[in-house]
């Protein structure tokens, strides 16, 4: 076989997984930043993804309509996040501890939902999946068109997610104001803002995102529900926004390295090496910890991050 | 003329306590209005009450002889209040724009911010009031003087026709509190009303045109301090005359105690805080080290006590060695502390006094690792009796104690353990009349008894009341050394901003 093709080939699939495998992380990491920058860690956004996954895999696999599993993704999302919202902003209750039952109870619920839904069917029910969908013209370009432009809808959306993101929390009144809700709230509050409603706000966003996420990962690249389906990756998320140090399109790029890390495991199957894929699965997770750890990224952290505010 | 603002019989009861007894207060356009009073007298409640932040049991507001609704601090601003708190509400991260505008647009919107266009206009005011702010500047690196500027620009900005300082110097230089009355003295000049909350009876002849007294919720005097003087403004503060001046030894200092050799320490930042500071601390003195806050004060209290660990340089007891000796360590070899956060540095709110009373020590008040109450108990009882801590019951939570009180406890037990040094930082800060008169002459007491001290604070005026020696600290360093006779404000007040004190020059930096 011809080295270089061989190598082109390899190249242009590894990238091209690269950007499948990065989206629902990003879409994640993207709404956790909106949290993070109102002063919450919400580290119950990988509960809120398998959730998220559940409800858009029933809604389309009963439904047969993808939009409406994305939607249910979402409803899921926002659902889970009142819950959350209530208990990190209204009861103060702490953000690690809330964060991290959530996601063991909705470990618990997912199972047991998929169970009673599934009833007397036997095996997986796999749901509708979106297919891919190229972009005229630019899907053609040699090389980068494979990589960038043949992908599902939900690439691009969570691409111009990120634009989005940006936008809304560097240029708008609404940006302004969760950034200095996160940063000195009780400066924000003397300002005449509602810390409580930004909050809140940045916890739905957040979970409304997750959930989309987890629709993602069923809709787009699994096509049916596993308890094991969202496994860690909302917690990669988390370390996404730390590598992004908390900025939208900084967290794009670490969104895309991950999501490199990710699909080098699964190309590298296919085209075998001698680097056993367990070790190479467990990269990000160890990269994860480390960024966990707040080694990284506290100069940039929000001020008040983990700070419940209250008047007095 | 119709005074800009006027409130009437205002009333306020917190559980137990009747905050404003009552109150008529006014304030007129192009003046600098002092509001005075000690801690728990009122004002504190009656400014926050004119801003809105609190509701009132009864009375009204006018402004501009015209009843205000007022309801909640929009109103307020509305109206043309707004309040400097102490603590100032900025936004490190954001710029000075950013921070200007913030809260302008509450309800959010996701269009496009326009920061150009308010740039301009904060450029603007900052040019007509004297301010020196450049818009685009970022919080965090701006000196508190500034900032404190741009908290006068964010009310300018929405139009505020009244100001309210609460405390306005008490985190500035004297050189920059002098510009700061400088400016407010513009802003009266240009038709605003001032208002400047504080109990620093020289800045308020210096600066205001009148000053309103108040005490235990009540006004109790309202004059100009044209006819007035700081004696009658004290007297009117207190309910008694008072003699805050305390009587200097003449007695030598003994020798050396506690000396400190180009000690370097670095912050929780990684920062360094000290930088190859010395001093040296005698036998029945008090040396009164001078500066603001946040100079490497907390650090070296910390690096003396064995809170924080040296980087370099020796700290030394007499003869031996402390540099790496733990807290406990330096205790029992003769280094008592009394740290500035009284509450939660000082002592556990949770616990009783009695048990605070022999924090440390409890290893004294135990048989078999179990404590001995009664013993502690009556250790309490005494410390108690002699320093006139109320109420006086041992089992009473420390958390719940008033700040003198609480202040008192700490001070006994350092005390108690008959101590060689004793290191006290920020000892009244927050402290009313009657209560800094304690611990003044506790520590009078102590020098006589030959103790060395070391007393850090930012209050000039105790620095210069209490010290036999007063050296001044900044950015972690000496600036100089003087007795208390040579000490004089004005050249304290250089070396507080960072110059030698020799030259005659600016202030500012």
């Amino acid at each position: 076989m011809d080295v270089d093709f061989a190598l082109t080939a390899f190249l242009t699939g590894w990238l091209a997984a690269t950007v499948r495998l990065a989206g629902p992380l990003l879409l994640a990491a993207l709404g956790e930043l909106f949290a993070e920058r109102a002063g919450v860690l919400n580290i119950g956004i990988e509960g809120v993804m398998l959730l998220g996954a559940l409800v858009a895999w029933w809604a389309a696999w009963s439904t047969g309509s993808l939009w409406l599993g994305m939607l249910g993704g979402m409803a899921a999302g926002l659902t889970a996040g009142g819950f959350l919202g209530f208990m990190y902003v209204t009861a103060q209750a702490s953000q690690v501890v809330v964060g991290v039952i959530f996601n063991i109870f909705a470990l618990g619920l997912a199972s047991y939902a998929y169970r009673l839904i599934l009833g007397g069917a036997s095996g997986a029910q796999t749901a509708v999946m979106f297919s891919v969908l190229p972009i005229p013209v630019l899907s053609e370009i040699p090389f980068l068109g494979p990589i960038l432009f043949r992908h599902t809808p939900l690439v691009y959306l969570t691409a111009l997610a990120a634009a989005v993101a940006w936008f809304v929390l560097r240029r708008t009144a609404f940006g302004l104001n969760l950034r200095a809700v996160g940063e000195n709230p009780r400066a924000a509050d003397t300002a005449g803002l509602d810390v409580t409603a930004y909050r809140y706000a940045g916890v739905l966003i957040s979970c409304v995102a997750a959930g989309a996420a987890g629709a993602y990962l069923v809709l787009a690249q699994v096509g049916q529900f596993r308890e094991t389906v969202v496994s860690g990756q909302g917690f990669i998320a988390l370390a996404i926004v730390i590598f992004g140090r908390w900025d939208p399109l900084r967290a794009t790029i670490a969104a895309l390295i991950f999501g490199a890390a990710d699909a080098l495991q699964l190309t590298l199957q296919i085209f075998t090496s001698g680097v056993p894929p367990q070790l190479l699965l467990a990269l990000p997770y160890l990269v994860t910890i480390l960024a966990m750890s707040g080694l990284i990224g506290k100069a940039d952290q929000p001020e008040s991050l983990m700070v419940p505010y209250s008047r007095e | 003329m119709t005074p800009f603002l006027s409130a009437r019989g205002i009333v306020k009861r917190f559980p137990g306590v009747l905050a404003n007894d009552h109150v008529d207060f006014d304030v007129r356009s192009g003046e600098i209005h002092a509001l005075l009073g000690e801690n728990g007298a009122g004002k504190s409640t009656l400014m926050q009450i004119v801003y809105g932040l609190y509701g009132r049991d009864a009375g009204e507001i006018l402004i501009e002889g015209r009843p205000l609704d007022l309801r909640s601090t929009r109103d307020a601003i509305a109206a043309g209040i707004g309040m400097i708190h102490q603590e100032f509400m900025l936004v490190r991260r954001f710029s000075v724009t950013e921070n200007v505008v913030l809260g302008l647009k509450a309800g959010g919107g996701l269009r496009p911010l326009d920061l150009a266009g308010p740039a301009r206009e904060i450029a603007e005011l900052s040019r007509r009031y004297g301010l020196q702010v450049d818009p685009s500047a970022r919080i965090e690196h701006l000196p508190v003087g500034t900032q404190q500027r741009v908290e006068i620009l964010k009310l300018l900005y929405r139009k505020a026709k009244l100001l309210i300082l609460d405390e306005p110097t008490a985190v500035l230089t004297p050189g920059e509190a002098e510009a700061l009355l400088k400016v407010l003295r513009t802003l009266a000049d240009q038709g605003h009303a001032v208002v400047i909350v504080t109990h620093k009876l020289h800045e308020i002849m210096a600066a205001a045109d009148r000053v309103t007294i108040m005490r235990d919720g009540r006004v109790v005097g309202s004059v100009k301090t044209a006819g007035s003087s700081e004696a009658e403004l004290a007297r009117l503060m207190v309910g008694r005359e008072v003699a805050l001046t305390a009587r200097r030894s003449t007695r030598p200092a003994g020798p050396s105690v506690l000396r400190v050799e180009n000690l370097t320490v670095g912050d929780d930042q990684g920062r360094r805080a000290l930088d190859g500071l010395s001093l040296d601390l005698r036998e029945g003195e008090i040396l009164g080290l001078a500066g603001v806050d946040g100079n490497g004060q907390s650090e070296l209290a910390q690096a003396l006590t064995g809170l924080r660990a040296a980087a370099g340089g020796r700290v030394l007891l007499g003869a031996r060695d402390l540099t790496r000796a733990s807290p406990a360590d330096r205790r029992s070899a003769g280094v008592a502390y009394v740290p500035a956060d009284r509450r939660h540095v000082g002592s556990v709110g949770a616990l009783s006094i009695a048990e605070n009373a022999i924090l440390g020590d409890q290893r004294a008040y135990a048989r078999f690792g179990l404590l001995d109450r009664r013993r502690s108990r009556s250790f309490a009882a005494e410390l108690m009796e002699r320093f006139d801590i109320r109420p006086r019951k041992p089992e009473y939570p420390a958390g719940k104690l008033s700040g003198g009180n609480l202040q008192k406890v700490q001070l006994g037990r350092a005390i108690a353990s008959d101590p060689r040094a004793l290191i006290v930082e920020q000892p009244t800060r927050g402290l009313d009349v009657g209560a800094v008169e304690a611990v003044w002459a506790e520590l009078l007491r102590l020098r006589e008894a030959g103790k060395a001290i070391l007393l850090i604070s930012a209050e000039l005026e105790e620095i210069l009341n209490l010290s036999d020696r007063v050296a001044v600290i900044y950015e972690g360093r000496i600036m100089g050394e003087m007795s208390a006779a040579e000490a004089d404000l004005r050249r304290i007040g250089l070396m507080m901003a960072g110059s030698h004190g020799e030259e005659v020059g600016h202030a500012d930096p």
